[in-house]
């Protein structure tokens, strides 16, 4: 491996302009102006934490995401140093087998990592888990967004026409970042029910842009979940060929309120969905030549409703947003898995040893006690 | 003023390109279908034209889905071929 440090460029001054142009001339940049990531501005940002720290390598380009190298991306953004550890947190889960970035960068389809900022991290960082939360208008959400694009564009090589193919691109490839509304979930929680229990976490799920779901006049769970399994089912997905991928449905605290008033836990949500989000298997047969389909559902008759994705486990329920009755579905891009990860403190400069409160992933004995904690709380 | 640059360092690549067969009398050529619509066709024909024009013979067909990596066991058969053609998008 090379030596890790970042280059240090000249620019003839602080103007906006003199940054933009510099880097576009070295391909770099998503578009928008950015702030210059000066010694100054990138160790503030660092705050005394250990910048050597290697994060992840990142495909295609196998880009060293070292802590400093995050936060000079953190600092062109726009972010505050206490949005940092959401950030390293979130390159990490990218980095995860299971998410399949090297294929998430380089296909074909619009596919934008969603990152989903749960618990204490939230709060102490900013973010917005309410009325408008998707965006646009709060710093935390757009800067720590874009900072996780700008490291996909110059760490990872995912640029428009060499590491990233995509036909439209988008416009959650720009900023795609929310937090979850901890404070009205009826169900606790995301990352406990994903077996991350801890005070902070963070969940990247590559996937579409949201598709809104409108239900004003339901009080009463089903209603709304059909209409939810409607905006499921599409043919435009990616997910009616390929049965493993997930669906996060970003539910606004009223839906979640309806279906929790009615006794349903996050787990009947997805039950539901399961059952009700199906298409008849034949019209899924002549649509789709190719198909990633699991061997059972090869077996099912051309007539018979076919779940749009093949386990219950695939569809995520996260309470976000404020006032009003719009949900959204935001479907995968297929071939990749969501993951949650605890958000830890940064290893101070100097130190070779974990801090005290950094953790590892939990063993599958805690992530189980903490589903089974989680479901009994709720029932 | 001075700035950092974005992209820090490059590590290590997983796997590089092998070096060029050069001539292909007597090789044995293998084929990596990627699922992408009509790659089998394109790849196979242009095999099964390869392998007439210049003495190879086509030993090896394979195929992947086309957003993940091809399985090990893939891999290994395809090793029997020196030359392998793959990689067709959509």
């Amino acid at each position: 491996m090379s030596d890790a440090s970042p280059q240090l460029l000249d620019i003839s001054s602080d103007d906006p302009e003199a940054l933009l142009d510099c880097y576009a001339a070295r391909g770099w940049g998503d578009g928008l102006p950015m702030v210059a990531p000066t010694a100054e501005r990138v160790d503030a940002m660092l705050a005394g934490c250990d910048g050597d720290e290697v994060v992840a390598v990142l495909p295609p380009r196998s880009g060293v995401a070292t802590v400093r190298i995050i936060a000079v991306n953190a600092v062109l953004a726009g972010c505050r140093p206490e949005h940092l550890s959401v950030l390293v947190a979130a390159v990490r889960a990218l980095a995860r087998p299971e998410v399949n970035l090297r294929g998430v960068n380089a296909t074909t389809h619009p596919v934008a990592p969603l990152l989903v900022v749960h618990g204490e991290a939230a709060r102490t960082g900013g973010y917005n888990s309410g009325l408008g939360a998707f965006g646009p208008g709060n710093l935390a959400n757009a800067a720590t967004g874009r900072a996780l694009r700008l490291v996909l564009l110059h760490v990872a090589g995912a640029v428009p026409g060499s590491g990233d193919a995509s036909t439209q691109g988008g416009p959650a490839k720009y900023a795609y970042c929310v937090a979850e509304n901890l404070d009205e979930s009826p169900w606790g929680g995301y990352a406990a029910s994903a077996g991350v229990d801890g005070p902070s976490a963070v969940t990247v799920h590559c996937g579409e842009a949201p598709h809104n779901v409108h239900d004003m006049e339901s009080s009463h769970p089903e209603p709304i979940l059909d209409k939810v399994a409607s905006t499921m089912t599409t043919l435009g997905s990616n997910n009616a060929p390929v049965s493993s991928g997930e669906f996060f449905v970003m539910l606004c605290p009223e839906h979640a309120a309806a279906c929790a008033a009615a006794g349903w836990t996050r787990g009947h949500v997805a039950s539901y969905l399961y059952e009700r989000a199906r298409m008849r298997a034949g019209d899924l047969r002549d649509a789709f030549a190719l198909r990633a389909w699991a061997p059972w559902q090869e077996a099912i008759g051309d007539d018979a409703g076919m779940a749009i994705t093949e386990h219950p486990e695939n569809i995520k329920v996260v309470v976000v947003g404020g006032p009003g009755k719009h949900s959204c579905v935001i479907p995968s891009w297929g071939m990749t898995r969501s993951v949650t990860v605890p958000v830890e403190p940064q290893r101070p400069s100097g130190s070779t040893a974990a801090p005290q409160g950094r953790r590892g992933a939990p063993s599958e004995a805690v992530a189980r006690a903490a589903r089974e904690r989680s479901e009994r709380e709720r029932e | 003023m001075k700035i950092y640059a974005p992209d820090g360092a490059v590590g290590p690549t997983p796997a590089g390109l092998a070096p060029a067969a050069g001539v292909l009398a007597g090789k044995r050529i293998g084929v990596l279908d990627n699922s992408k619509p009509n790659a089998g066709l394109l790849l196979g024909r242009m095999a099964d034209r390869l392998a007439a024009r210049t003495g190879a013979t086509v030993s090896v067909v394979e195929r992947k889905n086309g957003a993940l990596p091809a399985p090990d066991d893939a891999l290994a058969r395809l090793a029997d071929a020196e030359v392998v053609l793959t990689g067709s998008a959509d």
